[in-house]
């Protein structure tokens, strides 16, 4: 059982706030993801529950013990970065048997972990080579296979595949969750990459400027962000947002006619005038003539991704992105109608950026 | 305005052949995009363009004319890199009047600040002019670069990957505004990559080059659909085109009863391709076990083991699967391609 929990944790870098007020309770056997920009504190967070970074203040419980105080050896998690981090000199074997050297482990008891963990990691054929004589990917695994002998409490990873190319990436995504699916070991892991996060998590902490955005699952972070942070954050192409007006119970671009929404919806937004609504690409319905209940625009730049295309479309002053079917408006300059999903709409405080909550 | 030809091109360093006979017609105003990996040749087809590298045998012809001869600076194109190589010392402004200030092209100082006030104004850094360059984001000295190109009105722009150091939401919205910004020129753009969502989403035609060999010309719609080969089916699209080996018998069947007719003995190996999104989950087809689901928010990307072979599909996030499922899978007859194991010949399309 290892329950992580940060309790009020803070922390500055001189006069930067770089972990701010953080609660947070991973549960045993989760895999939970930090997600942010560079210089959001993610990465400083995870550190800081390793051991490797002091706090200010707050309290950090793993297995429900304190360990803010005690040294990282002490913790018993095991840490994996974006650089390797291996000894060139010495083999596959010897690299991942080092930890347990350190400990004085019996030789024979050694061997089986190490062959075991290998094993899972499916690189025992690789046992013999020294590091430089490996790709980018598997150099990964024996990093993850060190971390993984000494059966840690819980893994901490760092951006572990942030440096492998795109197509090694989405092989490594797989092997990470089928590993964890079968060591279920507590997990937290940190990247900055959106797609990483909705593929391993189960759930997603956001985090921007020390703060935590918002802690969910990957739907739930998805389909009902809490800020315009959140929201244009996570998903690809990012979500549409736009200053918009409420009149006469219709939402108006400037520029073009106002979209209507079913009363349900309208009233929730009571007397707001001003506000940013969002609208993800693909709940943006498009039609080739004009049709009742939609909106004039014009297709744009067409990206034609094979599986789908992306088109940007001039609606007014605004310039809104769509996910439609391969081929469906021919050509740039096209005149087309659309209209936005109201189950699938946002809208959020021009000044603060947070959701209105109001939804279908 | 140019036009791009080159007719035969061959290229070796030692003995690795970097290029065998690259032919390639590139019309003016058309954006154009090689796709390979690292070590393809992409680069040298990019520098042989510029003038940067002679190829050992092999014509390059900028509008008709004859340019193989020619040294880099007589064929007024421009290059932007990944790295930006721009001067740290000197502001935005300076950077951008460097090219018009050289003794080759001698450029009145008003036609120059008129010239760089319309560049910083169509790729929106205006209110960077006077800062130094290492004070800049990366997609700041990006665009800085590529204004750096802009002014000096070459015939063409050559691009070296010019977004991969950027991150993930910058190259998204760089990628747009160049491809905003080309269409504006009209101007012909070479662009070179390795990324398959910017190929895809820039160019109005694609070469995709392996070691050395430029494998299929087309659009970015013609290169999804219509790949040639199992290297070009790969090459494009993510996750990657399921490939599956198998054997031919009795033309091959595509799993809803109807066959290909295909040439050949029966009992040849061949390779069906799938794409992702062409396979279903549900209805009738072959039995798989779900292995994991990943939910993108806009779909599912699922992958599953259907006897020895490792699949994945794309389905909308609707659609309810649970890893250790059993499932049905079956695919779109209609988008399934058939390969040659031997030579990876697409043999329908």
């Amino acid at each position: 059982m290892t329950q992580i929990e940060l309790r009020n944790v803070n922390k500055h870098f001189g006069s930067v706030h770089v972990i701010n007020n953080v609660n947070l309770t991973v549960a045993d056997r989760e895999f939970v993801v930090f997600l942010g920009q560079s210089g959001c504190g993610k990465t400083t967070t995870l550190r800081a529950i390793a051991g490797l970074e002091t706090i200010d203040s707050g309290e950090i419980l793993i297995g429900g013990a304190p360990v803010q105080n005690l040294r990282p050896e002490a913790r018993d998690v095991a840490f994996v970065f974006q650089s390797f981090a291996l000894y060139p000199h010495l083999t596959v074997f010897e690299n991942m048997a080092f930890p347990l050297r350190a400990v004085r482990m019996a030789t024979g008891e050694i061997d089986s972990t190490v062959r075991r963990v290998a094993g899972v990691l499916q690189i025992g054929n690789l046992l013999k080579r020294r590091p430089s004589a490996l790709s980018g990917g598997d150099l990964q695994r024996v990093a993850i296979g060190r971390a993984l002998v000494r059966n840690p409490k819980a893994m901490l990873m760092d951006e572990p595949i942030g440096s492998l190319d795109a197509k090694l990436r989405e092989e490594m995504r797989v092997e990470l969750k089928r590993l964890h699916v079968e060591q279920g070991s507590t997990t937290i892991y940190v990247t900055h990459d959106q797609i990483e996060a909705m593929a391993l998590a189960d759930r997603i902490v956001v985090m921007h400027a020390g703060v935590l955005q918002q802690v969910g699952t990957p739907e739930q972070v998805y389909a009902d962000p809490v800020n315009l942070f959140v929201a244009q954050f996570v998903g690809s192409p990012v979500m549409n947002v736009v200053d918009v007006t409420v009149q006469d119970g219709r939402v108006v671009i400037p520029g073009a006619e106002g979209l209507s929404f079913p009363p349900a919806l309208m009233t929730q937004l009571g007397g707001k005038r001003e506000l940013s609504f969002g609208i993800r690409p693909e709940a943006l319905d498009l039609a080739l003539t004009p049709t009742e209940g939609f909106v004039a625009a014009e297709a744009h730049i067409i990206e034609p991704l094979g599986s789908h295309d992306i088109i940007d479309l001039r609606v007014g002053q605004a310039l809104l992105r769509a996910r439609v079917r391969s081929g469906f408006v021919a050509k740039a300059g096209t005149p087309v109608w659309l209209r936005a999903d109201a189950g699938r709409a946002h809208f959020f405080d021009r000044a603060t950026g947070a959701s209105l909550g109001v939804r279908l | 305005m140019a036009h791009i030809e080159l007719r035969g091109v061959f290229k070796r360093f030692g003995s690795v052949t970097a290029l065998s006979d690259i032919n390639l017609d590139i019309p003016d105003g058309q954006f154009f995009v090689l796709l390979g990996e690292t070590g393809a040749g992409k680069t040298t087809t990019l520098r042989v363009v510029a003038g940067l590298d002679k190829p050992q045998g092999g014509q390059v012809l900028i509008d008709g004319q004859d340019v193989t001869g020619w040294g880099a600076a007589e064929r007024d194109v421009a290059l932007v890199l990944q790295q930006y190589s721009l001067y740290p010392r000197y502001t935005v402004r300076q950077n951008l009047e460097f090219p018009l200030k050289s003794p080759m092209r001698r450029v009145a100082a008003a036609a120059i600040a008129e010239r760089i006030a319309k560049v910083s104004r169509t790729l929106r850094i205006e209110h960077l002019m006077d800062r130094k360059t290492d004070r800049l984001s990366g997609g700041e000295m990006q665009r800085v670069s590529i204004g750096r190109a802009i002014v000096r009105n070459p015939k063409v722009f050559l691009m070296d990957e010019p977004l991969s150091a950027l991150d993930a939401k910058l190259r998204e919205s760089l990628r747009a505004e160049l491809k905003d910004l080309q269409m504006s020129l009209g101007e012909t753009f070479l662009f070179v990559t390795h990324d398959q969502v910017e190929a895809m989403s820039m160019g109005d035609r694609i070469g995709v080059l392996n070691r050395g060999v430029l494998v299929q010309v087309g659009t970015p719609a013609d290169i999804y659909a219509r790949p040639v080969n199992t290297f070009v089916a790969r090459a494009v699209g993510a996750p990657a085109m399921n490939l599956l080996p198998g054997r031919q018998e009795d033309g091959a069947d595509l799993g809803d009863g109807r066959t290909l007719p295909l040439a050949g003995e029966a009992g040849r190996a061949v390779i069906f391709g799938v794409r992702p999104e062409d396979l279903e989950i549900g209805g009738a087809g072959i039995e798989a076990r779900v292995t994991d689901v990943e939910n993108h928010g806009v779909e599912k990307i699922v992958t599953l083991q259907a006897g020895p072979h490792r699949v994945r599909a794309t389905v909308p996030v609707t659609v309810q699967v649970r890893a250790a499922e059993m499932v049905r899978l079956g695919w779109n007859p209609a988008r399934v391609h058939v390969f040659d194991a031997e030579t990876g010949r697409n043999l329908r399309f």
